[in-house]
């Protein structure tokens, strides 16, 4: 026996606190679910695949001020070094590290830049220079075509012979060969050519925010210069430790020389989405803030009102009223002034969703948040009062003839 | 209809304990109109409630209808309540968010009766106490004596045949509270028993049987039903006894 007209009735007589929480029922389904859109999408972000075991892999870069070596042999003798390692897979000599933020990009061509500019079409892509050992180093898979050889990295110290291979990820072979016909074509670095020799399924560029975040290419190149920068892959249980010996290892080798940089390619993205780890920590706190006032909002009506109605529901008993009406009665009540919230807390975070689409330029809010939301606060509010509806149960029916 | 007996009800709040009934027994029969008098603290109130089954007695045995109430579930109290119990409180207790036809029709919901019959009995009722017009008025819209008469409208609804009232009349001027008297004694002479307790010698002289509670104790007075009246209260019978 749900009694809702009479409960409707007697809420509309004294409808302060009940229209309160109605609109903080609203508000919360409003926020909360834009929030944890704007949440799953940051986490869909976060957790995007790269294309790099980024827990295997570490960089680091070789500042070296003796003047007595030479440069161009260095780096092979650290990466040598640096294979004999237990633990390690694989290094290699690059020159920007993916995922951290900083790197070099570019427009490639499918023709030359002259003097008239360049004809055709062209694709901005974000491209680092590295030896042969990189692709492996990083982890990704070639899909088609091969790694460079040995004799195609060049090593010097100045820009005099370029490289004329590359190895680009699919993404970008896409776009600057939609007809899926790139692999061993030629595209244009400024009037510098070079053939496709290698696709990558995948692998990020340095921006992961960055709309050309998947269009990345490797250049066979090494500059024999006294800052080195290094990447190495290890197994991912030995890395910390393989981490650890770096310095005292390379130093020992040779120590006029210092390391910087030390870090996990992990901790190197994390740094790089800082901004995002932290909206996204404020938004779970704003959501669980918003949730819990919302639940001791109701709590707290409930207390109050159970507190104002003790004879009543004392009353109620001596009238007949079984313990689970009672707690029905509260239960009845809550839900009508949620749904109410609900359905008014739908609207308005459409509506919100809407706004932060225009204003700025979030995804469109995915409506199935709104009814997830709607259905998890609804759960919180009947959690909300079962506590004191319970207890409310538990008025003795002698209070209507004790209290006056 | 009523059979107590050696009923005992001990509070036991943190320090003191206090034995409001002792070996307290009674019989009332069908159709029976009760006055319970007897001094404040007395135990009056804790009896009725026994009887109503609002609260649980510590010791002896209670039978309502042959039915042992100590035997009996929460929920079975709560269905007895509502099927064979009207109560008329001394503070009315009506709801106060509810108008009056939604105040009498609590107990009819808790009974699960259809609403057409809800609306005939509650029309009955509230026709009955002359308030048949005001349905649609809040509780705090009537005077006191009116705001009763509803109130004894909620307790008629169920049809029951026990009624119980601790100090109906209590909140009431003279006048109304003979105005509420007329329409207990109505129902009694319908058929329904009724217990009520008050502090008002005259409205107890006008029921035909008389009990008076002293420290959790029954004295009977039904030898005086038909004393002449003002020659023997209740109260004097006590002290001679
Ligand atoms: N819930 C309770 N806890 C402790 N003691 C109680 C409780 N209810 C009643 N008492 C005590 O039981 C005794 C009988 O109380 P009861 O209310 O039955 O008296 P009464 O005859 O109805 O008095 P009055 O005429 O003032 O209404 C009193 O001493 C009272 O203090
Ligand atoms: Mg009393």
């Amino acid at each position: 026996m749900l009694e809702i007209k009479p409960i409707f009735n007697a809420m509309r007589r004294s409808k302060v606190g009940a229209f309160m929480l109605l609109i903080q029922i609203a508000i919360t389904t409003a926020i909360v679910s834009n929030a944890a859109f704007i949440i799953y999408d940051r986490l869909q972000y976060l957790q995007q695949e790269t294309g790099y075991p980024e827990d295997e892999i570490f960089h680091f870069a070789v500042l070296t001020f003796g003047k007595d070596r030479n440069l161009s042999q260095q780096f092979e003798e650290t990466e040598t070094t640096l294979r004999n390692l237990p633990g390690v897979i694989n290094a290699a000599a690059i020159q920007e590290v993916p995922l951290s933020g900083s790197g070099s990009a570019s427009s490639f061509g499918i023709n030359p830049t002259t003097e008239q500019g360049r004809e055709g079409l062209e694709v901005t892509a974000a491209y680092t220079f590295g030896d042969e050992h990189a692709i492996d180093t990083l982890g990704v898979k070639i899909i088609a075509g091969r790694n460079f050889e040995q004799d195609e990295v060049i090593v010097a110290e100045n820009n005099d012979v370029m490289p004329n291979v590359s190895i680009v990820s699919q993404s970008f072979l896409d776009e600057i060969y939609p007809n899926g016909d790139g692999l061993g074509q030629t595209i244009y670095l400024g009037d510098m050519p070079m053939t496709i020799v290698g696709v990558v399924d995948k692998m990020k560029g340095p921006w992961l925010r960055a709309s050309i975040a998947d269009n990345f290419l490797i250049i066979p190149f090494v500059s024999a210069d006294n800052f080195q920068r290094m990447v190495v892959r290890t197994e991912a249980s030995q890395r910390a430790a393989v981490m650890r010996q770096i310095e005292d290892t390379l130093l020992a080798e040779y120590d006029k020389r210092v390391i910087v940089g030390l870090q996990g390619l992990d901790e190197s993205k994390r740094e790089y989405n800082a901004s995002d780890i932290l909206m996204l920590r404020m938004l779970v706190v704003l959501i669980t803030v918003l949730v819990l006032i919302t639940a001791l909002g109701i709590f707290g009506l409930t207390v109050f009102n159970i507190n104002k109605r003790t004879r009543q529901i004392g009353t109620r008993r001596a009238l007949g009223a079984r313990k689970s009406d009672i707690v029905r009665y509260f239960i009845v009540e809550n839900s009508m002034i949620c749904i109410a919230g609900l359905l008014i807390g739908s609207i308005a975070a459409v509506y919100m969703g809407q706004a932060l689409l225009e204003l700025y330029s979030l995804p469109a809010l995915d409506h199935n948040y709104v009814a997830i939301t709607a259905a998890f606060v609804f759960v919180v509010s009947i959690l909300s009062v079962l506590i004191p509806a319970n207890r409310a149960a538990k008025i003795s029916p002698s209070v209507a003839t004790r209290s006056i | 209809m009523l059979k107590m007996k050696n009923i005992n009800k001990v509070y036991q709040t943190e320090k003191v304990q206090t034995h409001a009934l002792r070996d307290f027994s009674l019989d009332v029969e069908e159709g029976e109109f009760i006055a319970v008098t007897g001094p404040s603290g007395s135990g009056k109130t804790t009896f009725l409630n026994i009887a109503g089954m609002l609260e649980p007695f510590t010791k002896g045995q209670y039978l309502l209808d042959d039915v042992d109430v100590g035997t009996l579930s929460d929920n079975q109290r709560a269905d007895l309540r509502n099927q064979k119990i009207g109560f008329i409180f001394q503070g009315f207790n009506l709801i106060p968010d509810l108008n009056l036809y939604e105040n009498v029709e609590v107990p009819l919901r808790y009974r699960g009766i259809k609403s057409a019959e809800r609306k005939r009995r509650i029309e009955n009722c509230l026709e009955k106490v002359g308030l048949a017009s005001r349905a649609k008025h809040l509780p705090q819209q009537l005077s006191g004596g009116q705001q009763q008469r509803v109130a004894i409208a909620r307790a008629l609804a169920g049809e029951p045949r026990f009624l119980l009232a601790d100090e109906p009349t209590g909140n009431l001027d003279s006048l109304m509270a003979r105005q509420v008297m007329e329409l207990l004694e109505d129902i009694n002479r319908e058929g329904a028993t009724i217990i009520m307790v008050t502090h008002d010698a005259e409205l107890a002289r006008r029921a035909p049987r008389n009990i008076q509670v002293v420290d959790g104790q029954l004295a009977d007075f039904t030898l005086y039903q038909s004393r002449p009246s003002g020659v023997v209260t209740p109260a004097n019978v006590a002290v001679e006894a």
